[in-house]
């Protein structure tokens, strides 16, 4: 996530060319003090051992083949770039996307799983820093992402497509933001970027990104409502209503 | 995202004879996991430390033999975030300023930690990527199992790092099918393409994962990865390990 908001002080053009490989949301060792590489790595420790207590238990022996491909999932959804209104590129950061397909234990794990291969294996984001990276993301985005969504969408009507699209679309925008705030006080009180710094511009470019974010997922999760609803962790009762088609014809 | 797609394999160093090679490899990830905490976490401003380090970690790459050309090349694209403290270097206030223009100043004390966060995410890139260049991945998982992380975590690694390629190329298929559709020529349309594109990969991925639980079960898995037989610490190994630690010790006894 550090990354990113170095972009905030280039032109949209500027950052369309040079954020497609490297807009991840990922801080990099040494960014973050003692203290808060421990409390994070302690919150972090928590959720998986939870996590995978949970999935064993609602999944089975299906937990290996099936929390492995979802992962590769979020994994290659997080390589593709698409335009963001406004002229700038993003990715998607899947985190409610998985909380809603997957249930918050099993999304939640995906994400954790994710972030732990991209840390070892490719070097995004750092290994000490893991443990907030899994916070900010798994934690917040998918967790309190999945919530929240499940919230809006019973408010609304949880049989709808306008609430199921309202709920995602607002739990997506919102994971993003506070993710990345909770990112901005990482690193504002690690004292590696000043608080004042950090806050402003990793907001500006997150509110952004939030959009791009919830854009995507709604047009994924409006293909699967159409097409498997089945599949959703919490499935409609009945069909009572169907999105308009998105593409266009 | 993924910085090194185009070099999928990663461990281009693996097959070597050198004596890091001849380490097993829990004690290399265990070197490594020290390593990069103990440099990470230290402080700001503690030079001496990370140039202790340094040295330590120069003739571990001199011993293992590793390409240095593709380790530099791996370091330098992974290095680009470092842009995030400069930022932060501009506005920082504290210490004595040295160079002003409107509200942006550099002072000693940002240049101290623009100077520190680069040393130590360099030192630790450098030493992630040694461990990946010099060892197989399924030797890196096994090592994970031998230092008490969680079967079931590390199997969901496995299976999800040999599914990573397959959705990759997938996804790339149906990317190719959309741009000979003329799909792709405008960003609303783009974007919708792409949604659409994640939401039919997820449908593809969940049944495949349903036929890979199904493939599983028809040879006999019964939830638990199968054993695998690890090799035996040696003499060596320790001794590494013994110098590892004294020598981080090292490093840190110099601020005491």
């Amino acid at each position: 996530m550090a990354e990113i908001f170095v972009f905030a002080l280039l032109s949209p053009h500027q950052v369309l060319k040079a954020s497609s490989p490297l807009l991840a949301m990922h801080i990099p060792d040494g960014f973050l003090s003692l203290p808060i590489s421990l409390l994070t790595w302690v919150i972090a420790i928590g959720l998986i051992a939870l996590a995978l207590q949970r999935v064993q238990r609602d999944l089975k022996e299906r937990a290996v083949p099936l929390m492995g491909v979802c992962a590769a999932f979020i994994f290659a959804a997080q390589m593709i770039n698409f335009p963001i209104p406004g002229g700038t590129s993003g990715h998607l950061l899947g985190g409610t996307l998985a909380g809603v397909l997957l249930g918050p234990w099993a999304g939640a794990l995906v994400m954790t799983v994710v972030f732990i291969v991209q840390a070892t294996l490719f070097q995004d984001g750092g290994l000490t820093v893991l443990g907030a990276n899994i916070l900010n993301m798994g934690l917040i985005g998918t967790f309190a992402g999945y919530y929240l969504y499940k919230a809006v969408r019973s408010v609304i009507g949880f049989n709808t497509w306008r609430g199921m699209a309202t709920g995602a679309a607002i739990a997506a925008w919102v994971s993003v933001v506070v993710a990345s705030l909770v990112c901005a006080v990482q690193l504002g009180l690690s004292e590696t970027v000043p608080l004042q710094v950090a806050i402003p511009a990793m907001l500006i470019w997150h509110v952004l990104i939030g959009i791009g974010e919830a854009m995507i997922t709604l047009i994924a999760l409006s293909y699967i409502w159409r097409t498997r609803p089945d599949l959703l962790y919490d499935p409609p009762h009945q069909r009572v209503s169907s999105p308009r088609s998105l593409l266009p014809r | 995202m993924l910085l090194h797609i185009s070099s999928f394999q990663l461990d281009i160093d693996s097959q070597r004879a050198s004596p890091w090679h001849q380490l097993v490899p829990q004690t290399r990830v265990l070197c490594a996991l020290l390593f990069v905490f103990a440099t990470a976490l230290t402080p700001n401003g503690h030079w001496w430390t990370w140039t202790i380090y340094a040295i330590g970690l120069a003739i571990g790459i001199r011993l293992s033999r590793s390409t240095l050309s593709v380790l530099l090349k791996r370091v330098a694209i992974e290095s680009t975030f470092l842009g995030v403290v400069l930022l932060g270097t501009l506005f920082r206030q504290g210490g004595t300023v040295l160079w002003q223009w409107g509200s942006l100043q550099i002072t000693t004390l940002g240049l101290m930690i623009l100077g520190s966060v680069a040393f130590k995410a360099l030192l630790c890139l450098l030493m992630l990527n040694l461990l990946v260049l010099t060892t197989p991945v399924p030797a890196l998982l096994n090592a994970l199992i031998v230092l008490k992380v969680p079967p079931l975590l590390v199997a969901i690694l496995a299976s999800m790092y040999r599914y990573i390629a397959v959705l990759i190329e997938e996804f790339q298929k149906m990317r190719q099918a959309a741009t000979a559709r003329n799909l792709m020529r405008y960003s609303r349309w783009q974007r919708l393409i792409m949604g659409n594109m994640i939401g039919s990969l997820f449908i593809r991925t969940y049944e495949r994962g349903d036929r890979i639980h199904q493939a599983m079960l028809s040879r006999g898995y019964t939830g638990l990865p199968p054993a695998v037989t690890f090799s035996k610490v040696r003499q060596p190994d320790i001794k590494v390990l013994t110098l590892t630690v004294i020598w981080l010790l090292l490093g840190q006894i110099i601020y005491l």
